[in-house]
């Protein structure tokens, strides 16, 4: 087996093929996803992010192309494919609005009772999934419906995380959050990961919150992949970077103006420490 | 997929009858029912026809289009035109065996049903090929305001109306993104025996509905702040005009109309 969970071949999907509304929603991607890491996805709206990643677990089938999870085909026998949506889970945009159940247990229970789990085993994930969420056990028997829009956000994410998914996709799993649920989010996302040890895909538009997390960061542009890498690897292409639309974290766009202005300094510096050792170095350097 | 559905299937195009008034549109529409249920024979039947294939070829919309609205409808009228043809009793049997009797007043049942139907379903996409949907309810609006002596509604209904027609494609793409979340919830619709198909929806629909109160409410809270009142005095940016052509194609319709009862006394009642 190799150390690839998640692979694409050549994979392109065009939306309403051969009429006048014909659209290219990603072309060409070619992409290998390593056991463990925690890839944050970035990109402009309608750069084919959302569609990408509803090629990973099979909702939709690539006009071309394959998907590879753990080597293997996933369209390869048809009737497997749900056992390709609980090994890649996926967290759409606003999951709140996909609650459906009279209690929050119920609703976690959703996911892993689909499975065809013992009630036994469906109890112990439900209550796992609603501590990594960082609610109590007191929710379980609440209504998903009387919770607040960041406790429903969380219930929601808790639902896809107790089919334990070897892959975990979160599209834009902080939308519409104050700072300090973006925060919660965030936080209760890294600690999933770090206990769980499955890899995690986080679509979002903030390259903030990418560059804290992410051990690997995938740039879509214009349909195609632009760049996949480490953190450091893509940041350092932030002139490019900017060229798509794109934010870059603040402190970077710092150290490009700094560089602009004739400094002899790195472009790929996006955490406040590596910032402070890049100006204690140009201060000691004398060339101020 | 559900998106496949056409609804509102205007058709882009600039044509005679897409500049028409809409009420006018309307006025025409019922003008045809009218002319499609007259006929008697197969004179008043041909000039029908000429009417109906002029106005296919003044509308601009491709031919394609019409036969794709009556595909699903083919099956329907062959069934019924094959029932009527041997259940229609009458004297000059054409055709008998076994029990089994074909007459010519079945036959002409059987034509006339077939094409009356085909008829209508081309006459109502015309109208909905070349009227763009919010502009049929403004003249649908238009036509029933007279009912506004008795206190109907009038313009509320139209409004609701609009909003409906607003949403469809809204809550389709919502139907779609909550399958989605539910599929990758592993959510199976595919199979199973109808009542675990019907089971299947409960999490599709439960989610539909809340939204479709979230947004009910969060769009009247903006019509509010942009004071709709619900009030009569609401004018309209796209002012509706009936001009010359459009009353010259009303007259059009009803000289045929007296034209097909004209044939039809002439030449005698085939139905």
């Amino acid at each position: 087996m190799s150390n690839f969970v998640l692979e694409t071949i050549n994979l392109s999907h065009i939306y309403s093929k051969g009429t006048t509304s014909q659209v290219d929603a990603i072309r060409d991607i070619c992409l290998k996803i390593e056991k463990g890491e925690l890839v944050g996805v970035i990109g402009h709206t309608g750069s084919g992010k959302s569609t990408l990643i509803q090629h990973f677990n099979g909702l939709l089938k690539g006009t071309s192309g394959t998907v590879l999870l753990d080597g293997s085909d996933i369209w390869a026998d048809k009737s497997k494919l749900r056992n390709v949506r609980f090994r890649v889970g996926i967290c759409f945009q606003y999951p709140e609005y996909q609650l459906f159940e009279e209690t929050v247990y119920k609703d976690v229970a959703f996911g892993p009772k689909n499975m065809k789990l013992s009630d036994s085993e469906v109890d112990l994930r439900v209550r796992e999934a609603i501590s990594f969420v960082g609610l109590d056990e007191s929710y379980l028997e609440k209504s998903p419906f009387d919770l607040s829009g960041g406790e429903k956000r969380r219930v929601a994410i808790a639902g896809v995380m107790a089919m334990k998914p070897d892959v975990l996709i979160l599209d834009e799993p902080c939308a519409g959050l104050d700072p300090k649920g973006r925060e919660t989010v965030l936080n209760l996302i890294k600690d999933y990961r770090e206990t769980t040890e499955s890899t995690v895909i986080i679509v979002s538009h903030s390259m903030e919150d990418i560059s804290k997390l992410a051990t690997k960061v995938l740039v879509m542009n214009n349909s195609r992949l632009a760049y996949y890498g480490t953190v450091d690897e893509v940041f350092s292409h932030a002139e490019e970077l900017k060229e798509m639309g794109l934010n870059i974290p603040q402190i970077t766009g710092l150290f490009l103006r700094l560089k602009e202005k004739g400094f002899d300094v790195r472009t790929d510096i996006y955490t406040l420490e590596k910032a402070k050792d890049e100006i204690l170095k140009l201060l000691k350097g004398g060339c101020l | 997929m559900i998106s496949d559905i056409t609804i509102g299937q205007y058709y882009k195009a600039e044509s005679f009858i897409h500049k028409l008034d809409a009420r006018a549109k309307i006025i025409l529409t019922v003008l045809f029912i009218a002319l499609i249920f007259l006929c008697k024979n197969f004179i008043s039947l041909a000039l029908t026809l000429v009417m109906v294939i002029l106005s296919v070829l003044l509308s601009s919309v491709p031919v394609k289009m019409y036969i794709k609205s009556l595909k699903p409808i083919i099956p329907i009228v062959l069934f019924t035109a094959v029932l009527n043809m041997f259940y229609t009793g009458g004297e000059n049997v054409v055709f008998s065996f076994k029990g089994i009797t074909l007459t010519s007043e079945g036959i002409f049942t059987a034509i006339f049903l077939a094409a009356r139907i085909v008829l209508l379903i081309i006459a109502s996409s015309i109208l909905t090929y070349t009227t763009v949907p919010t502009m049929l309810t403004d003249a649908i609006e238009k036509l029933l305001s007279p009912l506004k002596l008795f206190k109907v509604p009038v313009q509320s209904w139209a409004m609701m109306m609009t909003l409906a027609l607003r949403f469809i494609p809204t809550l389709i793409e919502e139907i779609e993104k909550i399958t989605n979340a539910q599929k990758s919830r592993g959510a199976d619709f595919e199979s199973g025996r109808l009542l675990q198909r019907i089971k299947a929806v409960i999490p599709i629909i439960i989610p539909l509905f809340v939204s479709s109160f979230r947004r009910a409410s969060d769009l009247a809270y903006a019509m509010s702040c942009r004071c709709y009142t619900g009030a009569d005095t609401r004018t309209r940016m796209k002012q509706m005009k009936m001009r010359i052509r459009d009353f010259v194609c009303i007259i059009i319709f009803i000289t045929s109309i007296a034209g097909v009862i004209l044939l039809n006394n002439l030449f005698g009642a085939v139905i």
